[in-house]
C-alpha cells in the first residue's frame, strides 16, 4: 500500500500523469479517488474490496482530459481496459495501469500486451449468488423464465445506473435517445424495459467481461449482470473467444467462421 | 376451432434483396400459391437486419418473423449473411434466457432459384405459428399502458 | 404533410384478376399523407408514365408509390419517369403487388388486404425517403495489369488500344506465360510462338504500355478509380538501359547446370539468363540463388565479358508507386508436378513426364528442337502412354473439378508424337473426352482416326519400372474392367491445372475473394464472369479457373472493355445506396464513438478513421467514415452499430422502421 501511495505521489510530482484514478475508504465500502496532487495520494487504498470497475472513467473526456493518467486497477478493472483498447477507446500514451498482484507487488503496466499476459493468468469464474440464480433460471421452462423476467423488470424505473456502471456503456448517445426512429422508450415500461434489457445483451455479446458493475449499480437488485455474463459464457465457444481475455482480435460479434453453427436455421 | 374461426397469425418476413426477394419474385412467375399471411419487407442484405426491428414486430402484434437471406458463400457482398447468422446466434440465446418464444422466428436461406422453397417456407411457418397461437404473452406486455396492466389485470 | 402520389397497376390482368384494384386505390387515397391516389391498367406504358409526370406536377408530389410488378423489373423505369418530371428518383419506391401477391394467391378478400397492407408499407416507408444524389467518384485512367501472359498480354493490348495508359507487371523476366512454352496449339496445330511473339512485341512497343517484367505486386490500397499500387522492381542486376541484349554474358557463364523453368526443368540454363530466345525483353538478369558471385563472392565473369558495363551487383529492390484506376488479374494458372502421383512413381522415373513438359520435348525451340526423346536415354520412344485426368476430377486428390484443357492438349500429344515418330504407339487412357469448343471434337476425332491413336477408356492404376520399360497397369472399361498392361517408353501425364502458387496471399492484398481451390472468385458465375467483388478489379484467364487460349483471350478482351467502359467517363456514376456516418455541429460533431466494429464486420474495407481536429490541429475525437468509392451498400455496418450512428441511404432505420410500424397497425 505504500508502495502503491509513493508510487502515486512520485507520478504526479514529476508530471508523468495528470491525475490517478484509485480507490479511498468510503462510509461502508471504499470508493474511487481522483488524485491530481501528491497529497491526495496518502488516502490512496487498495485490496479486495475494491470492486467499482474504475475503468468506467477513463473514457470520460470531461474527467480525464487530454493528458496522460493513471488508474489502480482490478482483474475486473483490466479486462474492461482490454476491450476497451480491442474497440480503438484507449491509447497506451495516455494511460498508465497500477495493480498489485497476488503477492502484494506493485505492478505497473504500459502497454496492452503486457496487461494481457497478466489478465491471461486469471481464470474467470462464477460467483456463488450468480450460480444460485442461473441453476434457478435453467430449471424453469420457457414461459417460466418469462414471468421470472417480467417480474424482475417489473422494478426497473429506467434509472440508467447500469448503462454509467458499465465501462463499455461509452456511447455518446445511447440508443434510448436516438428518436428518429424512437427505437425504445427512454421511460419505464414493461416492453421499454424488456427491449432494453434485450437491446443491453445484445449490445454486450462478445463485448461484456463479466465484471458484475451493472448488477452491483442496479438500486432494485434486478440481476442484470447476469444475462450479459451468461450470454459472454455461453457465446464463447460459439464464436471461439476465451471469456475474460479480451486480445486485438477485433470484435466477436462482427466477425464470422464459415462453420458457425446454424442447425436453427431452414 | 371451427373453420370460420380459424386463427390467422400476422408474419413479417425480412428478406434479402438479392437472393430470397428475388427467390419470392420467381415463385411468383412460377405461380405457385401460399398462404396471404406472409408480408415482406426489403433488405439490401441479411446483414442490414437489425435485430431490434424483430423484437418491434413482436411488439407492434405480430405472431411470427420470418428472416431470410442468401444460402453460406451466395451472398452478394460476400459475407452479410454470415454476420447475420452470428448475430441471429446470440440474438435466439438471448431470446431463449429471457423467456421469448423463439419458434415464432424462423430464419432460412432461400436462393434467387428457389421459387418452390419460399412457397413451401411461408406455408409451413404459417400453419406452425397457427398451432403456436397468437402472441399475446409478448402483445400484453406492449399494450400494457393501454390496457392498464398484463391481462387487463392490474 | 406528405404528399404522396399512388398509382396501382392493373399489368393488364395479372393484377387486377385476383386483386380488387379499385378498393386498393380507394383505401389507399384515404391515407394521412396520400395526396392522390388511382388505378391503371398498364402503368409501365407511356399513357401510364404520362399520369405519373403529370401528377407529380399537379399535385406537386413529394413522394410516388407505385403499386405494380417486382422493383426489381419495373424501379428504373418509374425512377426515371419520375426523374424527368422534376421529382428526384429516390423518391419513388414500388409495392410488389404482382410477383408477391397477386400470383401467388387466389382472387380473395385476403388478397385484396394483402395489396393494401404492401402498399401502405411503401406508403409510410416513401414518407422518410430523402432525396438523394448519384455518387460521383473521380476516374484515373490507368490500368494495371498484373500477369504477362497470354491473358496479361491481350488484355494490355486491348486496353492501350483504346487509348488508355496500362502498367503490365510481370514476376518473371520475360512476358510470354505458359502459351510461350506450347509447342503447337489445338485444333489448328499452329506453332503457339509463332502467333504469341508478335503480340509480345507489339506489347513491348506499345506507346500506351509500361511493362515491367520480374516485378511483383507489393500491396494496393484505395478503391475503383482511384487505386495506389506499390509494384516492387526485383533487381535484375543488369542495367537495361544500356545492355544491348548481346548474350556474351550468358554465354560464358560457368554456372551451366541450373534446371531451366522455361523448359519444365527438361534443359538447363545459366545463372545470367534470359528465359528463352523470343523472350521480351530479350535482356538477362541474374539468378541470385545460383549465381557464384552471390553465393561465394567471387566470379564476376559476366561482368568482364559485359563490353557495355551493365552488370549492376549492388542493385536492390525498388518500390515504385503507380496511381491506377482499374486492376486486372491475369496471374495464371500452374500444372501439378509428376511428383504429385505415388502411383506413378513420385517422379522418380525420368521418362514419366507431365503435359507441360511434352510441350518442350515437343517445340521446336526446346530441349531436344522438337524431336521426342526418352529425358532418360535419349531414345526416341516407340511406345508412349497418355494418362488423361492425372489429378483432375480426383476428389481423393483434392480437385474434385475438370481441368479442362488436358483432353484437348493430350489429344494434340498424341497427334504431334505421331506425326514425328511415324512407327510409333501412341495410347491415350482417358475418364471420358471433354471435346467441347469449336473444330475440338473434329480434332479428337483425327487423332483418334487418322492418327491412330489407341484411346483406351480406364484409369491407370500403376506405373513402374522394369528392364528399362515403364510397365503402365490399367483397366479398359469399355471391355468390362479387363486389365490392360502396356510396356511403354515414355508416359506423359496430363496432370492437373492448379491455382499459382501464392494465389491466396496476392488475392488478399487486392482484397478480392477466391474459391475453395484458391482461383480468384468472379462477382457472379454467370452474369458477371470477368468481375470480381471488389469494384474495379477484373479477372482474365485461367487465375479464375483452368480454362484454353480462346477462352483466355476472350475473357481477356472482355476484361478490357470492362476497364474501357469504366474509363469512358471522367467521373463514376453510383447509385446512391451507400453507409453514411452522421455528422452533427460541434462540439457534438458525430454520435459516433469510434468503436469501429463497422470497420471489423465491413466487407469491402470501405470504413476509414476521420480525425476530428480542432483549430489548433489537435485530435478532438476519431470517427468512422465511409469512403462511397468502396462501399456497395450492403448495410452490415447499420445492424451492428449501437449507438446508430451509421446509416444506409435508401434503407434507413426510419425508412425500414416506419415499414414494420405500419405493416402491423391496425
Amino acid at each position: 500500500m505504500e508502495k502503491l501511495r509513493g508510487r502515486a505521489a512520485a507520478l504526479l510530482a514529476d508530471g508523468s500523469v495528470a491525475l490517478i484514478i484509485g480507490y479511498e475508504e468510503g462510509t461502508k465500502r471504499p470508493r474511487p479517488l481522483f488524485c491530481r496532487n501528491s497529497e491526495s495520494t496518502k488516502k490512496l487504498i487498495f485490496d479486495s474490496r475494491c470492486i467499482n470497475n474504475l475503468a468506467v472513467y477513463i473514457t470520460k473526456k470531461e474527467l480525464v482530459g487530454k493528458d496522460r493518467i493513471a488508474v489502480t486497477a482490478s482483474i475486473s478493472t483490466l479486462r474492461s481496459i482490454l476491450q476497451l483498447y480491442v474497440e480503438n477507446q484507449l491509447s497506451e500514451e495516455k494511460l498508465l495501469v497500477l495493480t498489485v498482484d497476488l503477492n502484494g507487488e506493485l505492478r505497473e503496466f504500459v502497454t496492452f500486451d503486457e496487461i494481457s499476459a497478466y489478465v491471461a493468468q486469471f481464470e474467470l469464474k462464477r460467483g456463488e449468488r450468480e450460480q444460485e440464480i442461473l441453476s434457478k433460471i435453467e430449471g424453469m421452462n420457457r414461459e417460466e423464465r418469462w414471468k421470472f423476467w417480467l417480474g424482475e423488470m417489473s422494478h426497473c424505473f429506467k434509472c440508467y445506473a447500469c448503462r454509467s456502471a458499465c465501462p463499455l456503456c461509452y456511447c455518446s448517445k445511447c440508443v434510448v435517445e436516438v428518436n428518429r426512429p424512437q427505437w425504445i422508450n427512454p421511460w419505464p415500461a414493461p416492453l421499454a424495459n424488456m427491449e432494453w434489457h434485450i437491446n443491453r445483451a445484445m449490445h454486450m455479446v462478445g463485448r461484456c467481461t463479466a465484471c458484475g458493475a451493472c448488477g452491483d449499480a442496479c438500486p432494485v437488485g434486478i440481476p442484470i449482470d447476469l444475462i450479459t455474463r451468461k450470454m459472454m459464457k455461453d457465446m464463447a465457444p460459439e464464436f471461439g473467444y476465451i471469456p475474460g481475455q479480451p486480445a486485438k482480435q477485433g470484435n466477436a460479434l462482427s466477425s464470422w467462421k464459415l462453420d458457425d453453427r446454424e442447425q436453427f436455421i431452414r | 376451432m371451427s373453420s370460420n374461426t380459424v386463427f390467422e397469425p400476422k408474419i413479417i418476413a425480412f428478406v434479402c434483396n438479392w437472393c430470397t426477394y428475388a427467390g419470392a419474385d420467381l415463385t411468383g412467375t412460377s405461380r405457385l400459391k401460399y398462404a396471404t399471411n406472409v408480408k415482406i419487407v426489403r433488405f439490401p442484405c441479411t446483414g442490414r437486419i437489425d435485430f431490434l426491428l424483430l423484437l418491434k414486430s413482436f411488439a407492434q402484434g405480430a405472431d411470427g418473423v420470418i428472416v431470410s437471406g442468401c444460402h453460406p458463400n451466395d451472398c452478394h457482398y460476400t459475407s452479410g449473411n454470415f454476420h447475420a447468422r452470428r448475430r441471429w446466434i446470440a440474438f435466439r440465446a438471448i431470446l431463449d434466457l429471457m423467456g421469448v418464444d423463439i419458434r415464432r422466428i424462423q430464419y432460412s436461406w432461400v436462393s434467387a432459384a428457389e421459387g418452390s422453397k419460399w412457397a413451401d417456407l411461408v406455408n409451413n411457418t404459417v400453419s406452425e405459428i397457427r398451432a403456436l397461437g397468437p402472441y399475446t404473452e409478448y402483445q400484453q406486455v406492449a399494450d400494457y399502458l393501454e390496457k392498464g396492466g398484463y391481462n387487463g389485470e392490474a | 404533410m406528405s404528399k404522396i402520389g399512388v398509382f396501382i397497376c392493373h399489368c393488364g390482368e395479372n393484377i387486377s384478376a385476383t386483386v380488387d384494384v379499385e378498393r386498393v386505390s380507394k383505401e389507399i387515397g384515404g391515407m394521412e399523407g396520400v395526396a392522390h391516389a388511382i388505378d391503371y391498367k398498364y402503368m409501365c406504358s407511356d399513357p401510364g408514365q404520362t399520369f405519373i409526370k403529370e401528377a407529380v406536377k399537379k399535385y406537386d408530389l413529394d413522394g410516388v408509390v407505385v403499386g405494380a410488378c417486382s422493383p426489381r423489373m419495373h424501379e428504373p423505369t418509374f425512377r426515371r419517369a419520375c426523374a424527368e418530371s422534376g421529382l428526384n428518383p429516390y423518391l419513388c419506391e414500388m409495392a410488389n403487388l404482382r410477383e408477391h401477391c397477386s400470383w401467388v394467391h387466389e382472387k380473395s378478400e385476403e388478397t385484396t388486404d394483402k395489396a393494401i397492407d404492401l402498399v401502405k408499407m411503401l406508403v409510410e416507408k416513401v414518407k422518410k425517403n430523402k432525396p438523394l444524389d448519384s455518387i460521383k467518384v473521380p476516374v484515373t485512367k490507368r490500368a494495371l495489369v498484373i500477369g504477362g501472359g497470354i491473358a496479361g498480354i491481350q488484355a494490355s493490348l486491348d486496353i492501350a488500344n483504346t487509348g488508355h495508359q496500362v502498367i503490365l507487371i510481370e514476376k518473371d523476366p520475360s512476358i510470354g506465360g505458359h502459351m510461350s512454352q506450347l509447342s503447337e496449339t489445338f485444333p489448328t496445330l499452329d506453332c503457339s510462338q509463332c502467333i504469341l511473339t508478335p503480340r509480345m512485341v507489339e506489347v513491348a512497343q506499345h506507346p500506351n504500355i509500361k511493362l515491367y517484367t520480374y516485378a511483383e505486386l507489393e500491396s494496393l490500397e484505395g478503391f475503383i478509380g482511384n487505386f495506389t499500387a506499390k509494384i516492387r522492381l526485383k533487381a535484375k542486376s543488369v542495367n537495361y538501359s544500356t545492355c544491348t541484349g548481346c548474350g556474351a554474358c550468358i554465354q560464358k557463364c560457368p554456372v551451366k547446370k541450373i534446371p531451366s523453368e522455361f523448359n519444365a526443368g527438361l534443359g538447363t540454363r545459366t545463372a545470367i539468363y534470359v528465359p528463352f530466345p523470343q523472350a521480351v525483353p530479350n535482356k538477362p538478369v541474374i539468378d541470385r540463388v545460383n549465381c557464384n558471385y552471390y553465393k561465394r563472392g567471387a566470379c564476376k565473369i559476366c561482368e568482364k565479358t559485359c563490353q557495355v558495363g551493365s552488370i549492376e551487383w549492388d542493385k536492390e529492390d525498388e518500390i515504385i508507386t503507380e496511381q491506377v484506376g482499374a486492376v486486372v488479374l491475369a496471374t495464371g494458372f500452374d500444372v501439378k508436378g509428376a511428383d504429385f502421383f505415388p502411383e506413378y512413381g513420385y517422379g522418380k522415373f525420368k521418362d514419366v513426364l507431365t503435359g507441360l513438359q511434352f510441350e518442350r520435348l515437343a517445340s521446336a525451340s526446346g530441349p531436344t528442337f522438337g524431336e521426342i526423346r526418352r529425358p532418360s536415354d535419349g531414345a526416341i520412344p516407340k511406345k508412349i502412354v497418355f494418362i488423361a485426368c492425372a489429378g483432375s476430377r480426383d476428389p481423393a486428390k483434392g480437385i474434385p473439378y475438370c481441368s479442362k484443357i488436358c483432353c484437348m492438349y493430350t489429344a494434340k500429344h498424341a497427334m504431334l508424337y505421331q506425326h514425328k515418330v511415324h512407327d510409333g504407339e501412341s495410347t491415350v487412357f482417358y475418364m471420358d473426352i471433354r471435346a467441347g469448343g469449336k473444330n475440338y471434337e473434329e480434332f479428337v476425332r483425327r487423332a483418334i482416326e487418322e492418327d491412330t491413336v489407341n484411346y483406351i477408356r480406364g484409369r491407370v492404376a500403376r506405373v513402374y519400372e522394369k528392364n528399362g520399360k515403364l510397365i503402365v497397369k490399367g483397366v479398359d472399361t469399355l471391355l468390362g474392367g479387363e486389365q490392360v498392361e502396356i510396356e511403354a517408353d515414355m508416359v506423359v501425364l496430363a496432370t492437373a491445372g492448379v491455382a499459382n502458387c501464392g494465389s491466396e496471399q496476392l488475392a488478399q492484398k487486392l482484397h478480392v475473394s477466391y474459391d475453395p481451390y484458391h482461383f480468384f472468385a468472379e462477382a457472379h458465375p454467370k452474369l458477371k464472369p470477368v468481375e470480381t467483388n471488389t469494384a474495379g478489379i477484373f479477372l482474365a484467364g485461367a487465375c479464375q479457373a483452368p480454362k484454353d487460349i480462346p477462352e483466355t483471350v476472350g475473357m481477356a478482351s472482355g476484361a478490357a472493355v470492362k476497364v474501357a467502359a469504366l474509363f469512358s467517363n471522367d467521373q463514376l456514376v453510383r447509385e446512391p445506396v451507400v453507409a453514411v456516418v452522421n455528422r452533427l455541429a460541434p462540439p457534438l460533431y458525430s454520435t459516433c464513438v469510434g468503436c469501429f466494429m463497422c470497420e471489423t464486420a465491413c466487407p469491402y474495407n470501405a470504413i476509414e478513421h476521420e480525425e476530428i481536429k480542432g483549430r489548433d490541429g489537435s485530435l478532438i475525437r476519431t470517427i468512422a467514415r465511409v469512403n462511397q468509392g468502396l462501399c456497395q451498400g450492403c448495410g452490415t455496418c447499420v445492424a451492428f452499430c449501437r449507438s446508430k450512428s451509421i446509416d444506409i441511404q435508401g434503407y434507413t432505420n426510419e425508412q425500414v422502421y416506419a415499414e414494420v410500424m405500419s405493416l402491423l397497425n391496425d
